[in-house]
């Protein structure tokens, strides 16, 4: 028997965009997001390792999570502000499977805010107080990690439920209180694991560009951090590289097809995504090879394009499952130019303003 | 209706009100407390005052903390809640205004970035750079309110845009201004009582008590504002005075404007304690004060949300789903026919029909025992008296969605609802006065009020008892909106003596025609 599918309809008001700019947005916000997320839960995950590795003297591994405990709040500040907009446009554009996987878990998606609040008090109780907190000081880096852990957990359960319609009356009728999740779904952990794992590799990275820039300014303890962030970066992107495959492994086969010769564009992006995930891994053991002086650029620009390419994929697999369930060239489309127009003038200043107050601060830093 | 409802036990509003009033506290504290920071900051500058400059440093830290973190995330968490309780709500609002949000979210994102680089800039920017940061903060935190603020107004007056559907109708609708006048003044006030907080712990001499005076004079001049705008407001609220909602038809209204004005009238006047008398500002009345202010902040936005009922966006969207524009159709083809989520089971299951019927159409509102819960009502009621009710819904006062339930489903709701009726019986006030007014409250008293709206007291002047009697014999015919009368002997004996007594008594003076509320909750 065929399970009932009951899906909400479109909203009875006209969008105010075409649908591919939306998708733009969408697409191109979410990649902010998704490195200030990286630098965010990765970075934290390193600095837990390293604050498990250090022997509280003087050693490097004991000196990188004071720095990092620095900057994770302002890394919180920025994830959360990258991670608004693409809420609201995934939210345009896919409320009515959204809001319908966001009611079913109910609590555990309304437990992200609650969460992250103290999540975020955690970050600042690291950056103001650590000093203070002596041995307290891991136990409360290991909670803020599981709780930033938490709230990616649950967005991967809700973007992943999302996806199946065919899931929900069931869910629905059995039990209203919005305690469900998406745990019975083979994705759901390679996604997450790709997810968290890949935040590890691109923060190793990002450490690797730090302990450049620390030893450009004559500080030689940057030369741990190229080190650590360079081998993490690669290590990383390796075993991600099997995670990937177990996420495609995972996928029901009509949209394993997609990814096979079924469709030429999610087919050519499975076979760069693959082949860039070699390249990066190779790139990465000749970086360690050649040391500290080595340049990082070819590798960087791309595992930035390795991550357009996956969040690319992302798209094709939520349009393969959704499938004829979402027909967005059957929304009425209203184009409020001038809004928008306001809009992308305003989103020009604000860049502006910002890089500007950036530059002050960091020009008086320097002086 | 369109979307799955979901099940909490408390009630989704009550889950609601605890995110938004302590957010809507925090965030305007946000903008508030960003102009007292660069207005005391200059202030400390120009007259070379070293302390206050102090003091402004060390405040910033806690206005960081606070709301970046609190207001900023539970920012976050009302758009995460009002997805869950109103996802058709949510939807609409950013079908309608995605540019509007876009743009406020570049104000957030500048609002946030200017924030960190004056926090930490204290140390490396000098004076005039640092300034700026702050009035950057300022016109950003400012600007988002200049935007929500249209949206949230939109909500309850939606004006033109009902015809038009044009952003900016909507936008600028009838209680715009007053609203951005209340909530920016608001945000002084605000950033007054916290000020005031962080002054209260000062060492005991001159310079606290010209700190607790200079605070003191946000929190009073803000609230003075904030009162004369909510007379503003009032006026432009035509939908209150249209719907009759202050003589009662919203029976939760009335008094939660009540509280507004009072609660502006208490904290302004506690305001005025730290003003005249500095020297005894202390920590416990710190306390006093900022609960004051959020209980106060809290009964506004019960009030804008209350006056709203039944509907999410007034005459466009009920609070169920449904589009008054999609009333006819709804009317025509049954409540289960338009409800999206029935399940398979329901076609031969009484019981079951009526259990997801009542999750798409009442769940949005009501609970069981908890917030605008049922069951102590149906604990009073019988299969006939509910049954009676349902077919009549928009008669009670609460200006409910109407509801066009087919025999069937009429049947299939009245049997859930059944299931739902405490198994003891429920205990009657021996006290006969009490009796009567509950014997009241769980009849006529749903869809009238004494005085005010659908008042009795006329029609039942000079009644006997026996009159009563038989009049109630009779009440099914009095309006195809009335229902019959089905209270048992005990719940009868004690409404006539309601009635009677009723009909006796004059109308208690000072009340016009209205109930309390009415003249004063216009005003707030
Ligand atoms: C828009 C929200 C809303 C919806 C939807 C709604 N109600 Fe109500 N209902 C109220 C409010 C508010 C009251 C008044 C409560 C009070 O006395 O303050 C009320 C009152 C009632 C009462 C009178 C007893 C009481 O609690 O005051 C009954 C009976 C009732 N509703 C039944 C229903 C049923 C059955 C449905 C579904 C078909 C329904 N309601 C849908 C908001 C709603
Ligand atoms: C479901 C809602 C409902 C209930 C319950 C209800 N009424 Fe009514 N009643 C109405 C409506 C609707 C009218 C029509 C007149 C109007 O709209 O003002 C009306 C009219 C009346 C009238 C005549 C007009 C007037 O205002 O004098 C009387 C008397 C009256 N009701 C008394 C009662 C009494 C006594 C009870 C309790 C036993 C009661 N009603 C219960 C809805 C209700
Ligand atoms: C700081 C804590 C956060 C962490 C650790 C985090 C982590 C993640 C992860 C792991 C995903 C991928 C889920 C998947 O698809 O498998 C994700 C997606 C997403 N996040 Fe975050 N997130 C955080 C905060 C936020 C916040 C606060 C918002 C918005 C207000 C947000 C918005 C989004 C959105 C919209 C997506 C999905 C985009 C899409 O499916 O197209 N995130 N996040």
């Amino acid at each position: 028997m065929n399970p009932q599918v009951i899906i909400p309809g479109p909203d009875a008001l006209p969008l105010p965009a075409p649908v591919f700019l939306l998708q733009f947005l969408l697409q191109l916000t979410f990649l902010l997001h998704l490195l200030a997320m990286n630098a965010l839960l990765g970075g934290l995950l390193i600095t837990l390792f390293a604050r498990i590795k250090g022997d509280g003297g003087d050693d490097p591994w004991t000196s990188l999570p004071d720095a990092v405990a620095k900057v994770s709040p302002s890394l919180v500040a920025a994830t959360v502000t990258l991670g608004v907009a693409p809420l609201l446009f995934l939210q345009t554009l896919y409320g009515q499977f959204f809001f319908t996987s966001s009611i079913l878990m109910g609590w555990g998606w309304f437990s992200v805010v609650v969460v992250l609040i103290f999540a975020y008090y955690g970050t600042y109780l690291q950056s103001f107080r650590g000093k203070d907190l002596g041995g307290g000081q891991m136990p409360l880096l290991g909670l803020t990690v599981i709780l930033f852990l938490w709230i990616g957990f649950m967005f991967t359960n809700n973007t992943s439920l999302m996806l199946h319609p065919e899931k929900w009356a069931a869910m629905y009728f059995a039990d209203a209180r919005g305690l469900h999740l998406n745990l019975t779904d083979p994705q759901l952990w390679p996604r997450y694991l790709h997810m968290v794992l890949g935040a590890v590799a691109v923060a190793g990275l990002m450490l690797l560009w730090w302990g450049r820039s620390r030893l450009a300014r004559g500080d030689t303890s940057g030369a741990f951090m190229v080190r650590t962030g360079g081998g993490t970066f690669t290590w990383f992107t390796l075993v991600n590289i099997v995670l990937g495959l177990w996420y495609y492994m995972a996928q029901p086969a009509h949209v394993r097809k997609l990814f096979m010769g079924g469709q030429p564009l999610a087919t050519a992006l499975f076979g760069i995504g693959f082949v860039l995930g070699i390249v990066l891994v190779v790139l990465g053991f000749l970086l360690r090879r050649q040391g500290e002086g080595a340049n990082p650029w070819p590798v960087s620009v791309l595992a930035l394009a390795e991550m357009i390419v996956m969040i690319m994929m992302r798209d094709a697999v939520r349009a393969g499952s959704l499938g004829a369930h979402f027909r967005p060239e059957t929304f009425a489309v209203q184009p409020q130019v001038l809004n928008l127009v306001i809009f992308a003038v305003l989103l020009l200043a604000g860049i502006g303003v910002l890089v500007w107050m950036v530059r002050q601060l960091y020009l008086a830093w320097e002086r | 209706m369109n979307y799955p409802v979901w099940e909490l036990s408390m009630g989704a509003g009550i889950l609601m009100a605890w995110v938004s009033i302590l957010h809507v506290f925090v965030s305007h504290f946000a903008v508030g407390g960003g102009l007292w920071l660069v207005v005391t900051e200059m202030r400390a500058r120009r007259t070379g005052d070293d302390r206050l400059l102090d003091f402004v440093k060390s405040h910033s830290r806690f206005f960081m903390l606070l709301t970046l973190v609190f207001g900023a995330i539970s920012g976050v968490g009302i758009w995460t809640t009002i997805g869950l309780i109103s996802p058709h709500g949510t939807s609409a609002l950013i079908h309608g205004y995605v540019w509007g949000w876009a743009m406020e979210w570049v104000f957030f994102f500048l609002e946030i970035g200017a924030a960190l680089v004056y926090y930490y800039g204290w140390k490396r920017l000098d004076a005039r750079t640092h300034l700026a940061m702050g009035w950057i903060y300022f016109i950003a935190a400012f600007m988002s309110l200049v935007i929500i603020n249209g949206i949230v107004t939109f909500m309850l007056t939606p004006g033109g845009w009902l015809e038009n559907h044009e952003f900016w109708t909507g936008f600028f609708n009838p209680t715009y201004w007053p609203s951005a006048v209340i909530r920016t003044f608001m945000g002084l006030a605000i950033a007054g009582m916290f000020t005031l907080m962080t002054a209260a712990g000062l060492p005991r001499d001159a310079f606290r008590t010209r700190v607790i005076r200079w605070n003191a004079a946000w929190a009073f001049g803000g609230l003075v504002v904030v009162a004369l705008a909510a007379k503003w407001y009032g006026a432009s609220v035509a939908v209150w005075r249209d719907e009759e909602a202050l003589l009662g038809a919203i029976p939760i209204l009335p008094v939660v404007a009540g509280y507004f004005k009072w609660g502006i009238i208490v904290t302004a006047l506690l305001a005025l304690v730290p003003l005249l008398l500095p020297k005894v500002w202390n920590r416990g009345l710190v306390a006093v004060l900022l609960l004051c202010g959020l209980l106060t902040m809290g009964a506004g936005e019960w009030t804008r949300e209350a006056g709203r009922k039944p509907f999410v966006i007034q005459k466009y969207m009920y609070s169920t789903g449904m589009l008054a524009s999609q009333e006819d159709v709804v009317a025509e083809q049954g409540m289960a026919a338009s409800a999206k989520w029935i399940s398979p089971d329901a076609m031969d299951d009484p019981v079951r029909l009526g259990r997801d019927l009542y999750r798409a159409y009442c769940q949005p509102c009501h609970t069981r025992d908890g917030y605008n819960g049922l069951q102590p009502y149906l604990a009073h009621w019988d299969e006939e008296t509910v049954s009676g009710l349902l077919p009549r819904l928009e008669n009670i006062r609460a200006l409910m969605p109407p509801w066009y339930g087919t025999d069937r489903e009429n049947a299939a709701l009245t049997s859930y609802l059944m299931t739902m009726k405490p198994q003891t019986k429920p205990d009657w006030p021996a006290d006969p006065d009490a009796a009567a007014q509950l014997a009241f409250d769980v009849s006529c008293g749903l869809c009238h009020t004494p005085d005010g709206f659908r008042s009795l007291r006329d029609s039942f002047g000079g009644m006997t008892a026996d009159e009563i009697d038989e009049f109630l014999d009779e009440a099914g015919d009095v309006d195809e909106g009335m229902p019959a009368y089905t209270g048992t002997e005990k719940q009868r004996k004690a409404l006539i003596r309601y009635l009677e007594e009723l009909g006796q008594e004059p109308q208690p003076a000072g009340e016009t025609a209205a109930v309390p509320a009415d003249s004063e909750g216009r005003q707030s």
